[in-house]
């Protein structure tokens, strides 16, 4: 029993579990405590770091929808990656999750579509959602599914001390471009665009109350929604580029807000540029000259739930059919007479059915006569067109090797497969062939027994060559007595498509017939 | 809806890989997460028509990466997920497989190993990734894999790694192969009320005031394996989970005790339940001069082997891994200082074979039969082992 089932004294006692007597919640150590793990507090952020008003904003727009729309914050899951930004899931008093590097979105994907109640936020740098885990974010956005990326870019690989990323500048410094960056960044708003985000937004965290009202929006958006925020990294971004250069090294604060500065020189709100034209404008030293803001896209399309509940009554109809075969099945009596290891292989050419003809033989003998059957097939270049083959092991007993070790009985249906495979038979073995599609050559080996009839010939009068598989399986039960005639004719009614089941079943008795005529 | 609504109680002639999606449906698995491969594809595949049928989600991620992540999210929604792979996509999956076992997520994993290394044998059975299994995300853990020699045994199998994966709060690998996934035969279904299944321990809204709940507590008897209850998101416990080393209440904690701390019970909670978690199948241990070690299809080929053997006077016992990990390390140990030999069977050069030499600490010869992905084996070659370790201990 699920002890999801049970009252909450008994599943707290089946559970074991010791409550601590005092709670190490901090309070009283901010005015948006009650969303901050205070007992985490101080960050690890370095001074002048805008990730902190990042945060701010973030958790703003959070109790504005708690008061103004009825959010319920326990329904708020946050995850983050690997990063200075990945911390902010550890720093939120919100159902967070602090992932692996570039992985916050596929783990919010699943979140998201297991619980369609939740609302999930992932928040990450630069490095993890566009480096590391740029797969994750175009085909997140390609799916527009509802959950909210916030990407805090701060244009370099600021935790492991600063190294170039995907969103440096171009000419622009790092730790690992010291010489100026010779790659080109992506434009992110451009980039989830592109990918089929519905809803995507651009802020420098200098505009922090728009970011505010802009994370609002992106938050209660149906559909992927995309937000950057772009942010000084005072202690290794600034250091070695020209916003915070030639600045006392120690006064980080300082630097920070110089950045910020910057970005009010440099910022141009403009909301209905195309996201192509929404650039991070910067000279040949790498030096920004301008930045693009805005809300640039805010679009209603179905999201990805929606297109997925859409298919519902197909997936309804599909499961009828499939229950109603089964609830449709007639038991058969196990047979009597003991069968001992029969090795049967079939080949012929694509399209004839050789795999289904196999596996009919093997369900006719596993469901319908009780018996043990394994049923193989080739896979792979050599399936695909030209030859292919089956195989079919029926015993009584338990079959312990699942290959064929010399086949007693075969169903050959072209010329290739008869080369393939006839050596392979063992003496005193059984063949059967299509006639019309097999020619035997003059050293056709004599120490087996071949039979023929033209399966082929036989479905094509009976309205549909592509029956000329079971013309092949009535002819082979009639020989062989491996498996009961009625289990053949169940097992082919289950597996042929319903409207060619009389066809399919006239034919297996055409084969039938002629396969009691012959003299073994 | 109809709580029946999915279930294909009765006999069905079904593919391994069919099998195991369907063992996932019986077993409560409502999200699958994949990324098409040989030979694990039709998993997906049916994963993908079954799901929808049953109020479940399958989606096709773009990669391996993202199917791993995605079944640890869907996990900590509550939801029973599973994902599906072979060789090339298992180890795209390890980076997050450590993820899940770090943040202690109920999930199952697939591999239908094929042969390798690399892109390899895309369409042939192989064994060869036992000991990635064991091995293949960075740092101390334990893991639990279970191997399966046939498709019924698949669907059993894939039912008892979610029910171990919900017990023991971790990710359960499904290491079955090319010939096992890509095989038809006889699968029973047996009706739902006749099948165990385990739900994760899980505290719910209201149970425990929010600040005072620990997402990853010590026992209260400070008993060894003590699986401390879950919550999924949205329930108000406001939880922190991060793969970094963490203390009780899923805290970051940087420093050498702490990640004493939190490896021990990673290691603990799956040594500490060894008993409940290893299956074995035996049979003629007793008076054995060799035992046969093996698991998987190459257990099953080594059937008509042992059985030959037997006749030409061998006394022969057979030991099956049906839990390869954790290893039954003191059951061979202890066979060791009975029997005189082992012939260990398996599509690879001698991954398990290695542990079981481990496991004798010298006291019996271990002969292994080995070749790498392409074949099962020739059990030609398995009779000619097992009559190689009855002569050489003769000699002895
Ligand atoms: S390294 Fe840069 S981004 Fe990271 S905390 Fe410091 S200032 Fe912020």
């Amino acid at each position: 029993m699920s002890t999801g089932e049970m009252h909450r004294s008994e599943r707290l006692r089946i559970l074991n579990y010791d409550t601590p007597a005092v709670s190490d919640w901090e309070t009283g150590l901010h005015p948006m405590d009650d969303l901050l793990r205070g007992e985490r507090l101080p960050h690890i952020w370095c001074q002048g770091c805008g990730l902190g008003t990042a945060l701010t904003s973030f958790i703003s727009s959070l109790k504005w929808l708690e008061k103004n729309r009825g959010w319920d914050l326990d329904k708020v899951a946050v995850v983050s990656g690997i990063g200075c930004t990945g911390r902010i899931a550890g720093y939120v008093r919100l159902d967070s999750f602090h992932t692996t590097h570039g992985r916050a979105i596929p783990f919010a994907t699943g979140l998201k579509i297991a619980n369609p109640d939740l609302k999930v936020i992932v928040i990450s740098g630069d490095g993890d959602i566009a480096g590391i885990g740029g797969n994750h974010l175009i085909h997140a956005a390609r799916r527009n599914l509802s959950i909210t990326v916030v990407c805090v870019n701060n244009f370099n690989y600021g935790m492991t001390g600063g190294q170039v990323g995907p969103t440096t500048p171009h000419e622009a410094r790092a730790v690992t471009a010291q010489y100026g960056n010779y790659e080109f960044p992506f434009n992110l708003p451009y980039l989830a665009t592109a990918s089929g985000a519905s809803f995507v937004a651009r802020w420098t965290v200098l505009h922090a109350r728009r970011l505010t009202w802009t994370l609002r929006n992106a938050l209660t958006h149906s559909g992927f929604s995309f937000v950057e925020i772009i942010a000084p990294c005072s202690t290794a971004y600034a250091r070695w580029n020209p916003e915070g250069k030639g600045l006392d090294p120690e006064n980080l604060r300082r630097r920070g807000l110089e950045v910020m500065k910057h970005y009010q020189k440099v910022g141009k709100i403009d909301h209905d540029v195309h996201p192509k034209d929404a650039h991070v404008k910067v000279n040949n030293q790498g030096e920004i000259l301008e930045i693009i803001e805005g809300e640039f896209l805010d679009e209603t399309r179905p999201d990805f739930k929606e297109a997925i509940n859409q298919r519902a009554d197909l997936a309804e109809k599909y499961w009828l059919s499939e229950k109603g075969t089964l609830d449709k099945r007639k038991v058969l009596t196990s047979r009597k007479k003991r069968v001992p290891r029969k090795e049967i292989q079939l080949g012929g050419f694509g399209g004839q059915g050789i795999m289904s003809a196999g596996k009919i033989i093997g369900m006719a003998a596993a469901v319908f006569n009780n018996l043990q059957a394994c049923f193989t097939q080739s896979y792979g270049p050599e399936a695909r067109g030209g030859a292919a083959g089956s195989q079919v092991v029926i015993a009584s007993s338990p079959i312990h090797h699942p290959h064929l070790t010399q086949p007693t009985s075969m169903i050959i249906m072209s010329q290739g497969a008869y080369d393939k495979y006839v050596a392979d038979l063992a003496p005193g073995g059984v063949l059967l062939i299509d006639d019309e599609l097999v020619t035997l050559p003059a050293d056709h080996r004599k120490d087996i027994k071949t039979f023929g009839i033209s399966a082929t010939k036989i479905a094509e009068q009976a309205g549909n060559n592509r029956a000329a598989n079971t013309a092949m399986l009535g002819f082979w039960t009639a020989v062989e007595g491996i498996v009961d005639k009625d289990a053949m004719q169940e097992s082919i009614a289950e597996s042929v498509p319903p409207k060619t089941i009389k066809l399919n079943l006239d034919v297996f008795e055409a084969g039938h017939k002629i396969g009691l005529t012959i003299d073994k | 809806m109809s709580t029946k609504k999915g279930r294909l109680t009765g006999e069905h002639f079904m593919l391994g890989d069919h099998a195991c999606a369907e063992g996932a449906v019986l077993a409560g698995c409502r999200f699958f997460a994949g990324y098409p491969i040989t030979p694990a594809t039709e998993i997906a595949e049916r994963m993908s028509v079954r799901l929808p049928q049953v109020d479940g989600n399958y989606v096709q991620m773009e990669d391996e990466l993202a199917s791993m992540n995605a079944i640890l999210g869907a996990s900590w929604a509550g939801v029973k997920s599973m994902t599906a792979t072979s060789g090339p996509g298992f180890s795209l999956m390890m980076e997050n497989l450590g993820l899940g076992i770090m943040l202690e997520t109920p999930c199952v994993v697939v591999n239908v190993q094929r042969g390798g290394p690399s892109t390899g044998l895309p369409t042939l059975v192989g064994q060869q990734d036992m000991m990635q299994a064991r091995w293949g995300s960075h740092g101390d853990y334990e893991v639990i894999a279970l191997s399966p020699s046939s498709p019924q045994e698949l669907f059993d199998l894939t039912i008892r790694a979610f029910n171990l994966s919900e017990k023991y709060r971790t990710p359960v690998l499904v290491m079955t192969d090319a010939e096992v996934g890509h095989m038809t035969e006889k699968v029973v279904i047996p009706p739902l009320e006749e099948v165990e299944i385990i739900n994760r321990p899980e505290v719910q809204k209201g149970d425990i005031e929010p600040d005072l709940f620990r997402i990853y507590r010590n026992s209260p008897q400070n008993s060894p394996g003590y699986i401390s209850p879950m919550v999924k998101a949205g329930e108000g416990y406001r939880i922190h989970v991060t793969g970094l080393t963490h203390d009780e209440r899923g805290y970051p904690a940087m420093n050498a005790e702490a990640n004493e701390w939190n490896v021990s019970r990673l290691m603990e909670k799956i040594r500490a339940n060894r008993k409940d978690i290893i299956e074995l199948e035996t049979d003629k241990l007793r008076n054995a001069e060799v035992v046969v070690i093996s698991y998987g299809i190459s257990a099953r080929t080594s059937l008509w082997p042992i059985e030959q053997a037997r006749k030409e006077g061998i006394r022969v016992g057979y030991l099956r891994l049906i839990t390869v990990w954790p290893f039954p390390e003191d059951t061979i140990s202890k066979l060791a200082k009975k029997v005189n030999a082992f012939v260990v069977p398996e599509i690879n050069m001698g991954q398990i074979t290695r542990e079981v030499e481990r496991s004798t600490g010298g006291d019996a010869r271990v002969f292994g039969v080995h070749k790498p992905g392409g074949d099962i084996l020739n059990p030609r070659d398995v009779l000619a082992a097992i009559r190689k370790a009855a002569a050489a201990v003769q000699k002895a």
